[in-house]
């Protein structure tokens, strides 16, 4: 299986500060994968690094097979949509397509225009008049009409209204479908991934909290409830994500490598929104080396 | 790549290309009529002798005529003043719009490496800048060839400048070439560093303002070494000046500012009282020369009297001969300085983002 | 062709949901063995999910061995699932029908009959469970 994106011990540093940390990843070719975090978490850091548009400070990234930037053909075969969809508010949407065609060798001029007039976008309107939704789709367009194997989108629909949205993500979709890309698009809505997305990261002060198939982390998490009990009774196998207990009562999330027998524990399963929080506030919580975490038994 | 770089210079290319336009029409309206003035006025085929008699009457004669002055005014601060605008509404915003707008993004993730952007983009706007600031000079160069050649021949008057004159001097020959590139790149480089569009204007245009003054005030004078002589004080082309120090004596200047005899073009740097054999004397007037000083002041009877006593006009100056390779060496300095420019931009792209 | 919906509540996995759906129009004569399921790009279009979602629902009916992938055709429906023929299924859909009027005209509301309802699915599922 080919990797849409490999990253190891990949890390960025800015004067002082780590936007991102030990960053170790294997994103399979095919998926539409989610990076999901708080603000400042280290998502667009990530993104620019995988488009080529930063260079790391340690580690390495390679992007389908490919060092990021690394010449005219590995850019054509990255797309990227930055955060604000930028554009030339001064030129008009044909222009745009011209750009494109000029720019990129691989450039489908016919499905630009296709989609253009699908969009009811019009061609001689100036690029800074169109509205929030048409600009994403036109930076989406520019992306998708040079027929990437990758597509990078970073909080594509952020400032969208929620029938924009749906559109771009419809669109993003179809494009999926149709040409087979994959697509790594971040998101601090933690409901339009649960659509879209089959492989997710989370990603909360500057690391990787936790990296799947969508379908394998949600069959791995589970929430537990039951009577008060210690932390030290769980078996080997079995990791606390969170937990907060009452004096009556305990409740975990928990992930375990098999299934849990322990019938005093009532299982139930998680959603995508649970998951995400759970390992977002356990990183709130930890130092660099807690106590609190289980080690995972080998 | 280059079409897209035409496509983003498109607004700023029709100003130009009206502008150019404009200046044309009205330099072609107004040309014609000079020259045949100046054909009117003999100069042609004129005995050395009497040419800078017909010279100075002739430039007299267009200075006084509308709108010639005015048009001859207009056109050399057009030319000295394309430079810098181009410095700063083509070459400040290149770099500073893209990256304060985050268009960056949109650019650099097309199949093009940022490098080969940026080549071209500086390569079309450079050269753009160039050959519209070379063509205003060309076209006023076709328009003042009267008034130059009337100036080769001796004339004096407002509109007879020196072709070493400063403002002369950056809007003739090829000078223009240098410094619309040098103000093309220094902007694309302040945009750079500042990555704000507007700040960035601001700063081109103080260094590109500094750089225009420091030239002819510091590094234009020194780039050849000057030659040096003495002249007699002919009355007609020198300026003599009298001061009153106390009741009883006088002291006294002198300077030609005009030109050499025999070489009417000379780019004279300093001029002073001197002695044969050129060393500087007292400027005290001697006392043999006191009556003429207090009867006729500086007069020629003064002059009559201190050429008497064995003083001359000792001049520091650049032959004519000089000019073509000035022209050169400035245009050259700001090629380079251009050019290393550019090539900090390019080490810097990388980490513009 | 059959369309399909999607309820983001029901904590039901996507892929799920669409597998149910099928079974579903099977049941109720919607679907006939030779009919070709939406294809990935269709159902996108209008759901705006991932199509590998699809991708893995159709697979999952394959293994059930309802439907058939033909490579460039599309997928089709091979044979009906066991259980009621569709005449079974229109006499009960009927039968319901009926009650639910009489249901309404009685003064019931859909609150009303949807307690009712559930009340009644426990008690009978619950008997039946091993």
């Amino acid at each position: 299986m080919n990797t849409a994106i490999q990253a190891s011990g990949l890390g960025k540093r800015y004067r002082r500060a780590w936007a991102l940390r030990d960053c170790t990843l294997a994103i399979p070719e095919g998926r539409v994968a989610g990076l999901v975090g708080p603000n400042g978490a280290g998502k667009t850091t990530l993104l620019r690094l995988a488009a080529g548009m930063l260079t790391p400070t340690c580690g390495t990234i390679t992007v389908l097979g490919q060092r990021p930037g690394a010449g005219p053909a590995q850019l054509a075969r990255v797309g990227f949509v930055a955060q604000d969809t930028p554009i030339y508010s001064r030129m008009t949407v044909a222009d745009h397509l011209r750009l494109g065609a000029w720019l990129n060798p691989s450039w489908d001029d016919h499905l630009a225009r296709q989609r253009i007039s699908q969009l009811a976008l019009n061609p001689k309107q100036r690029a800074g008049s169109l509205s929030g939704g048409q600009r994403a789709q036109l930076a989406l367009t520019l992306a998708l009409a040079k027929r990437p194997g990758l597509l990078i989108l970073d909080e594509p629909v952020a400032s969208l209204d929620p029938l924009a949205r749906r559109e771009f993500l419809r669109g993003l979709m179809e494009a999926v479908a149709g040409q087979g890309l994959s697509v790594l698009l971040s998101s601090h809505l933690v409901a339009d991934l649960e659509r879209v997305c089959d492989y997710l990261v989370v990603l909360v002060a500057s690391r990787v909290q936790v990296a799947g198939e969508v379908s394998d982390l949600l069959a791995s998490h589970h929430r537990l409830s039951g009577p008060r009990r210690d932390r030290a009774a769980l078996p080997a196998g079995q990791e606390i994500i969170t937990e907060s207990h009452t004096d009556k009562q305990s409740s975990l999330l928990i992930r375990a490598d098999g299934p849990v027998l322990d019938p005093a524990w009532a299982v139930k399963p998680v959603s995508m929104e649970d998951l995400v929080l759970a390992y977002m506030s356990r990183a709130g919580d930890d130092g660099p080396a807690s106590p609190q975490r289980l080690k995972v038994a080998s | 790549m280059i079409r897209l770089s035409m496509l983003q210079l498109r607004a700023q290319a029709i100003i130009a290309a009206a502008a150019l336009i404009a200046f044309a029409i009205l330099l072609a309206a107004t040309g014609p009529h000079l020259a045949s003035l100046y054909a009117a006025s003999g100069l042609d085929g004129c005995k050395p002798a009497s040419c800078g008699q017909r010279a100075s009457s002739f430039l007299q004669l267009a200075n006084s005529t509308s709108p010639y002055a005015a048009v001859n005014t207009l056109s050399i601060l057009v030319i000295a003043l394309t430079p810098a605008l181009t410095g700063l509404f083509w070459g400040a915003p290149l770099l500073a719009r893209e990256l304060e707008t985050g268009t960056f993004a949109l650019a650099w993730s097309q199949s093009v490496t940022r490098t080969r952007w940026l080549a071209v983009k500086l390569a079309v706007g450079g050269l753009a800048a160039m050959a519209v600031t070379e063509a205003l000079s060309l076209l006023f160069a076709w328009w003042a060839a009267p008034l130059g050649r009337a100036a080769g021949l001796g004339g004096s008057g407002n509109l007879g400048t020196s072709q070493f004159n400063p403002l002369a001097f950056v809007t003739h020959g090829i000078t223009p070439l240098g410094y619309a590139a040098f103000a093309f790149t220094l902007g694309v480089t302040a945009g750079a560093l500042i990555r704000r569009t507007v700040p960035a204007m601001a700063v081109t245009l103080a260094i590109f303002a500094a750089v225009q003054i420091a030239m002819p005030l510091w590094i234009r004078p020194n780039l050849f070494p000057a030659s040096h002589t003495t002249v007699p004080i002919a009355f007609s082309d020198t300026t003599l000046n009298l001061y009153t120090t106390s009741r009883h004596t006088f002291t006294y200047s002198l300077a030609t500012d005009d030109g050499l005899p025999g070489q009417p073009e000379a780019w004279i740097r300093s001029s002073g009282a001197a002695n044969a054999a050129g060393h500087p004397v007292s400027t005290a007037v001697p006392s043999a020369c006191l009556p003429a000083a207090r009867s006729s002041g500086p007069g020629p009877a003064l002059a009559n009297c201190l050429t008497s006593r064995g003083i001359r006009i000792a001049v520091t100056y650049q032959p004519v001969s000089r000019y073509w390779p000035l022209q050169g060496t400035e245009t050259s300095i700001c090629l380079l300085l251009s050019l290393a420019l550019a090539g900090y931009c390019f080490r810097r792209l990388s980490r513009l983002s | 062709m059959v369309e399909f919906q999607l309820d983001e509540t029901s904590g039901v996995a996507t892929y799920l949901q669409l597998v149910q759906q099928v079974h579903q129009a099977l049941r109720m004569g919607m679907l006939e063995p030779g009919d070709q399921l939406p294809t990935a790009q269709q159902v996108v279009a209008q759901l705006a999910i991932n199509p590998n979602t699809v991708h893995k629902a159709y697979r999952e009916l394959e293994r059930e061995g309802l439907v058939r992938a033909r490579p460039g055709l599309g997928t089709f429906v091979t044979r009906a699932p066991s259980g009621p023929d569709p005449a079974t299924q229109a006499r009960f859909l009927a039968a319901m029908t009926d009650w639910l009027r009489s249901a309404r005209a009685a003064g019931l509301g859909p609150d009303d009959i949807e307690a009712i309802y559930r009340t009644a699915f426990r008690t009978c599922f619950a008997e039946g469970v091993a």
